[in-house]
């Protein structure tokens, strides 16, 4: 039924030939379990279909959106919007919508909310949930499974389609006498890269830890290793400057630093969401094919993301990249080198409300959650409340010292807005001089 | 409608349902934007329309929602519901009790003095234009922008208690947003600031004069670049009204969540310190601090007949007298602290579930004018208008920057200062206020966009403050 909509989307953009169209028609459905106390807090299931227009008349344009589209409700909105359009102000800066024609190969995907069911998802969690159990851990957090089938039509001839399923298992172990947490994740479209056991050993693990002594810790600088969720939620927030828009509203980073060397040589960042290990994109928003880039090599600041409209306003080259899947190359050591290299110092397994204070100086605060650990001697000893940090991403980065050899896939909810889900893979890092502010005092 | 929702509710009764509600929202939505003086983005999503259907069976909750109304995919919802119910009751030890509730009839329609909806498109257009083209009249002011966001929402709750509420509401969120730069630095300033949501139409926009205000953010965001930071360690602050209303949501609003106290929103949101042992004890501030939680407030835009969970509005007292009294609590949760449902479970659309959610949460007025405080200061800093905001997990270690400080020498303003920062611990951070201004500062301030939930809800909600001042607090964090 989608496909024959779509098809009538086609035929309106060629039937008019004054007012140019931009159609995204979008099929979402999300099955999430959310559970608790190694409970079930609440089932959802929730479906839409929507289209989102974008009309343009030379250079003005509206946008309006549709809940499940007939053709009729969209010709009638047609209408309404061709008797005003041109009487709104015109934007200046506006050229033409993407044009990029190419498609890519469709490769087949399964629904992966018929893959792992509900039941299948309660069986999983109930074995997690009795693996904790003898640690005096309870488990909390979310399994989500979503389909989304989208279309991207315009009057340039784009005609796209791309379908993705993504997973995400978040499991949170919180010990129910002192709260400690501890966190596992599992993101991806394939189901048979998870892997249980391993899954459930590498929570136990982190529980076992958790039980250590807990400890408050004097704000300073100190050595940390960064978790690989951690380095990817600051490049994940240092994106913000690579965004062309950034540089046009001069809250870019970046701004003026193309081409040169702004990170230690160790660092290379590339978007790839073709990586068979992450969530997997075919196009960008506008519908042009969204390929690898790389984005720091070598240290180097390679590219911006440009989207048609900002490659159009800043005589940019667009770059098909949207930051969604971002890659870090591994280093050379292991993780348990990293650990036995520091004599005091922090392991930082998440963190928690980071928001910029000034975003083109890369400033920003932020805490530790989900197990802080103190670093004795080369190894894991102790628990430490959470602590907040007050940092430069610019100035972590430069100060990471240390890589770790293999890397893991993160998947992050995107829980603003329409929800979806995107995933990095990075390895654990160490950062010298890492700034606490204070201590929260609690776990 | 009516008729449709009762068939839903027939139908999940005939399922074997202890409980069940359905929800119906149609909403329109309009936003026009201007950025650097030009027309970016003007757009409208009309008649948005979603069911939810919520049950509880077995003990445990199911819920499904959709935007797709034809029976077909309907009555899949009510099958979805009732599944994911009892599929999730063999994944739950304890079996959710629920407080029952008396059956309410109602209705409720907000007429706002312009309706947005209706107004001719140019006067709004030509309104934001006209601000937006003198933010770009001075070379130091790099980016700009001004938009408003018009919402209207109609909703129908109906429960099998036999509960049936209607309602129209309309809200409203106008903002301003300027960027000063000098080359090396940039600095900003937004108008009327981060808690810019109201209940109303397009007179909330008139009011708010905004084009008087372009010349004097302009100004100051110009005049922050070259401004100094605070170099003392501690120091006396008045926050004002609209910093003030988020400092109140992030270290109080979220911590008195009660869902938080049982660990159901850990895996996102987060916990809280408060635990049960603390209600009635626990000096949450000082005795002038009084905070409470009302749904009855047609002020505000968290005034609902019922909530949606069919519990009445209510107003109740979160701390009184510096005291933690009670907890914005749902029909599940509240037994379980041995308090009453505090009319605080709302979804922002029918097809989300209803979570616990501050409505018009409050801090009471004192005494005396913004004027008469700073008189009343011998040495701090104003400090107002939310530029970072940042809080633990708890809800108990909080850092804030705002825009701009304004410094006091001797109880009179001398001189700015840029981007001021101040840390705290909640309880220790409230029982260091010493004066709340009276109710001639009192104002109500908001939000359209305070997400909790998984998947995420942006929900709009309403503070009520007034400028207050806080002794002795860490104003010299630095990155």
């Amino acid at each position: 039924m989608i496909l024959k909509f779509k098809e009538k989307l086609v035929k309106i953009c060629e039937e008019f030939t004054d007012i140019k169209f931009e159609f995204h028609l979008k099929k979402w459905h999300t099955d999430f379990l959310r559970f608790y106390q190694s409970q079930t807090n609440y089932n959802i299931s929730k479906s839409s279909l929507s289209l989102s227009t974008t009309i343009r008349k030379g250079k003005r344009s509206y946008g309006f959106s549709l809940d499940n589209p007939t053709e009729e409700a969209l010709r009638e909105k047609i209408n309404e919007v061709e008797k005003f359009i041109d009487d709104l102000p015109e934007d200046p800066d506006y050229v033409d919508m993407e044009a990029n024609c190419e498609k890519t190969a469709e490769i087949p995907k399964q629904d992966n909310r018929l893959v792992v069911d509900l039941e299948k998802k309660i069986e999983i969690l109930e074995q997690l949930s009795e693996a904790v159990a003898s640690l005096n851990y309870k488990i909390y957090g979310t399994f989500i499974c979503n389909y989304n089938d989208t279309y991207i039509v315009n009057s340039n001839g784009v005609d796209k389609h791309e379908m993705n399923s993504p997973i995400a298992l978040e499991v949170k172990a919180v010990n129910q006498e002192t709260e400690v947490t501890v966190l596992e994740t599992f993101g991806g479209e394939n189901f048979k890269s998870f892997d249980l056991p391993d899954f459930r050993d590498s929570l136990v693990r982190k529980a076992e830890a958790g039980n250590n002594e807990i400890v408050d810790l004097e704000p300073g600088k100190y050595p940390v290793v960064l978790a690989p969720r951690c380095i990817a939620e600051y490049f994940m927030y240092l994106m913000s400057s690579v965004s062309a828009r950034s540089l046009d509203s001069k809250m870019s980073f970046f701004e003026g630093k193309l081409d040169e060397q702004v990170f230690p040589k160790n660092i290379t960042i590339t978007d790839d969401p073709q990586h068979p290990d992450m969530m997997k994109y075919d196009y960008t928003s506008s519908g042009h094919p969204y390929k690898k880039m790389k984005i720091i090599e070598k240290g180097v600041f390679r590219n911006f993301i440009v989207s048609n409209y900002y490659a159009h306003k800043l005589k940019m080259k667009e770059t098909g990249s949207e930051a969604s899947a971002l890659v870090m190359d591994t280093g050379d050591k292991k993780l348990s080198e990293m650990i036995a290299g520091i004599k005091k110092g922090i392991y930082i397994s998440s963190l928690h409300y980071m928001n910029f204070i000034n975003a083109k100086e890369t400033s920003l605060t932020g805490l530790t959650r989900d197990g802080t650990f103190l670093i004795e001697d080369g190894k894991i000893t102790k628990v430490i409340n959470n602590l907040r940090f007050t940092e430069k991403i610019s100035r972590i980065i430069e100060n990471i010292t240390e890589i770790e050899d293999k890397a893991v896939t993160i998947p992050f909810s995107q829980n603003y807005g329409h929800f979806g889900i995107d995933s990095y893979r990075m390895p654990h890092v160490t950062v010298n001089n890492f700034n606490i502010t204070s201590t929260t005092g609690t776990i | 409608m009516k008729k449709l929702v009762n068939d839903i509710l027939n139908k999940t009764k005939a399922m074997g349902v202890t409980f069940a509600d359905v929800r119906f929202t149609s909403t329109d939505q309009e936003t026009v934007y201007f950025e650097k003086g030009s027309l970016k983005h003007f757009g409208r999503a009309m008649d948005s329309e979603a069911i939810g259907v919520k049950v509880l069976i077995d003990g445990c909750w199911g819920f499904a929602g959709t935007d797709i109304l034809n029976m077909t995919e309907i009555d899949k919802t009510i099958k979805l519901a009732v599944n994911n119910a009892k599929t999730g009751a063999k994944f739950r030890a304890q079996k959710i009790k629920y407080t029952p509730s008396k059956a309410v009839q109602a209705s409720y329609i907000f007429q706002p003095e312009e309706d947005p909806f209706l107004l001719d498109d140019q006067i709004k257009l030509n309104f934001l234009e006209n601000v937006a083209k003198k933010l770009t009249t001075d070379p130091r002011i790099v980016y700009s922008y001004a938009y408003a966001s018009f919402y209207r929402q109609y909703k129908v709750y109906a429960n099998t208690e036999g509960t049936f509420v209607d309602t129209i509401v309309y809200d409203v969120l106008p903002s301003m947003y300027v960027l000063a730069s000098n080359g090396k630095e940039t600095m900003s300033r937004t108008f009327p600031g981060h808690m810019n949501g109201r209940r109303g139409g397009f007179e909330v926009v008139r009011r708010l004069e905004m084009e008087k205000n372009t010349a004097i953010i302009m100004e100051e965001a110009i005049q922050l670049l070259d401004a100094p930071r605070i170099e003392e360690e501690k120091a006396d602050i008045i926050i004002g009204g609209g910093h003030l209303a988020l400092q109140l949501h992030e270290s109080v609003g979220h911590a008195t969540e009660a869902d938080r106290i049982f660990g159901k929103e850990i895996s996102y949101a987060g916990k809280t310190f408060i635990k049960p042992a603390m209600l009635g004890k626990f000096q949450y501030g000082s005795p002038i601090v009084n905070i409470y939680s009302d749904s009855t407030d047609k002020r505000g835009m968290g005034y609902h007949p019922v909530d949606d969970e069919g519990i009445p509005a209510r107003r109740c007292d979160i701390i009184k007298d510096g005291i933690l009294v009670d907890q914005q609590t749902s029909r599940e949760i509240a037994p379980l602290l041995k308090l009453e449902p505090s009319s605080n479970m709302m979804a922002s659309f029918a097809d989300d579930i209803p979570l616990i959610r501050m409505t018009n949460f409050c801090l009471a007025p004192g005494k005396g004018s913004l004027k008469d405080l700073i008189a009343d200061t011998e040495h701090g800093y104003l400090v107002d208008h939310t530029k970072t905001w940042s809080i633990d997990d708890n809800r108990n270690n909080f850092q804030f920057t705002t825009e701009i400080g304004w410094k006091i020498e001797n109880g009179k303003i001398n001189g700015i200062v840029k981007e001021p920062t101040y840390f705290g611990i909640t309880p220790e951070f409230w029982n260091a206020c010493d004066r709340i201004c009276g109710p001639e500062e009192w104002e109500m301030h908001g939000t359209f966009h305070c997400g909790k939930g998984e998947p995420g809800q942006t929900m709009h909600l309403s503070h009520g403050v007034a400028p207050a001042r806080f002794r002795n607090i860490v104003v010299n964090v630095k990155a």
